[in-house]
């Protein structure tokens, strides 16, 4: 078969695309008829409401989120105030001890001043009455024992009378040394 | 080499690239009582009945893979399994999502969604069933009666059917969104509510319109089966290149060789294309009746008319 043969053949027997054919159409009809009713009903239900549910549970999943972030989020700030707040009751009561013992402290300086005070006055008094015992004592001592140097000295007896001017010399010579 | 060459020659034993492409009769319409019937059970009807099939047990069996499961299942129960089902899945939820839905808005795109994604997979699965050589594998086992093969998107009886069922969704949409009034007030572009003087215009835009209603599903009709037909035509045609070049080259040479790789390599890029229009075609189809659709609604849609010409303009323009 030349080329030229096969070519002019070809041309011969050429068909027409075109060409209507009813049988064909009508199967068209029929077959894509049925398969789109099948499919309304059967088919795209079923996905698109897979893919409705699929979309409904992701926003669903998105919005909890959301949700979980919002109440996360309450309740740091809560937790914040409430920290705040602790912290803030914590600052008053370390001012509140530190005044208390800021004020015990004083007191007890006081009351330990005060009882110093007077355990100083005491020990002062008592200090003052065991010299004027004790110089009582000195006086009376020193009056006898002066009497009984002078005795001896002046071999005689002295009378109460002379006694008294003694001690008197006496003592005022002992204030006149500080006695 | 010699599967090509081999291929070629059978492309060449059918007389021409259109003998390998339009419709021509199956062995079952020898059947004696098939043929009583009339002049059914030719290729491309065979091609129909078994996409149709096909087409309903695929959507049927990815529609369980989808299908939400048990509580029992957990999260797990909104996966879905299965590669047939996922891509089904990520082409109806793209076409939904950011083609439709833009177009038509949420609760047309739920009312129209059934019938605009049966036609799409519908002409998908006829187009892709197109592209396996079928009939090829008949020839090669010496075969010389068909049991099934051809693109039957490719013949414009099934196109013209299909853009049939496209002109009464558009039509039936038109008459319940507008009503009577409506819709003729829209196939007058509204001038009968215009200026007076603008009355004398009506009968020709009411004209223009009025075809236009009919002049729409033809071009779709038209468009498919001319681009299916086209391309498998050219397709044969290339591949019956190096067969042709037998005739005029001794077969072993350096040109022969040449013409029959040239022609190899460019047939597997054709043939990629064509994946690549099988999808499409089916795509525009389905598009351009939900844009035909969003047209013939109410006023409020009106205003984005000018947008969904864009869209269609640069449809038409890729296309």
């Amino acid at each position: 078969m030349s080329f030229a043969f096969l070519l002019a053949a070809a041309d011969g027997a050429a068909p027409d695309p075109m060409k209507l054919n009813l049988w064909v159409a009508g199967t068209a009809l029929l077959v894509f008829g049925i398969a789109f009713a099948i499919l309304y009903v059967k088919v795209w239900p079923v996905i698109t409401k897979g893919l409705d549910d699929r979309n409904d549970k992701i926003l669903g999943e998105i919005k909890a989120a959301e949700d979980a972030r919002a109440r996360a989020s309450e309740a740091l700030a809560e937790y914040e105030q409430s920290l705040a707040k602790a912290r803030e009751q914590a600052q008053q009561t370390i001012a509140e001890a530190k005044a208390e013992a800021q004020r015990l402290g004083d007191e007890m300086k006081a009351s330990n001043e005060r009882e110093l005070a007077e355990r100083m006055a005491r020990a002062k008094a008592d200090i003052e009455s065991a010299r004027r015992a004790a110089v009582a004592d000195i006086h009376a001592n020193a009056s006898e024992l002066a009497a009984a140097v002078a005795s001896r000295i002046l071999k005689r007896e002295i009378n109460s009378a002379d006694q008294a001017d003694l001690v008197r010399d006496a003592l005022g010579e002992l204030d006149g040394a500080g006695v | 080499m010699r599967g090509s060459l081999v291929l070629s020659n059978l492309l060449l034993a059918a007389d021409s690239p259109l003998g390998h492409v339009i419709n021509g009769e199956s062995v079952w319409s020898t059947i004696s009582w098939v043929g009583e019937i009339g002049d059914v059970a030719s290729l491309h009807e065979v091609m129909l009945v078994i996409g149709g099939v096909v087409l309903v047990l695929g959507l049927f069996f990815a529609a369980s893979r989808i299908r939400t499961g048990s509580e029992s299942q957990g999260n797990e129960r909104y996966v879905t399994r299965g590669r047939l089902a996922q891509l089904v899945e990520v082409m109806v939820v793209y076409l939904r999502d950011e083609m439709i839905q833009p177009i038509l808005g949420e609760k047309q795109t739920r009312r129209w969604l059934p019938f605009l994604f049966s036609i799409f997979f519908f002409i998908l699965v006829l187009n892709l069933m197109g592209m396996l050589p079928l009939q090829d594998l008949h020839h090669f086992f010496g075969l010389h009666h068909f049991l099934l093969g051809g693109t039957a998107t490719a013949n414009i009886n099934v196109t013209a059917t299909l853009a049939l069922f496209a002109f009464v969704a558009i039509q039936f949409h038109s008459f319940r969104e507008l009503g009577i009034i409506g819709w003729l007030d829209h196939l007058t572009c509204g001038l009968l509510k215009g200026p007076k003087g603008l009355l004398l215009v009506v009968p020709i835009v009411f004209a223009v319109e009025f075809a236009g209603v009919f002049i729409k599903p033809v071009a779709l009709a038209i468009r498919l089966f001319a681009n299916m037909l086209g391309g498998h035509i050219l397709l044969a045609t290339i591949i019956m290149l190096p067969s042709m070049a037998q005739l005029g080259l001794e077969p072993g040479s350096g040109a022969w060789f040449g013409v029959s790789i040239a022609t190899g390599a460019f047939a597997v890029a054709l043939t990629v294309l064509e994946l690549f229009v099988a999808f499409l075609q089916a795509f525009v189809f389905m598009f351009l009746t939900a844009v035909f659709i969003s047209l013939m609604s109410h006023e409020e849609h009106e205003h984005e008319d000018h947008a969904v010409d864009e869209v269609v303009a640069e449809v038409a323009a890729v296309h």
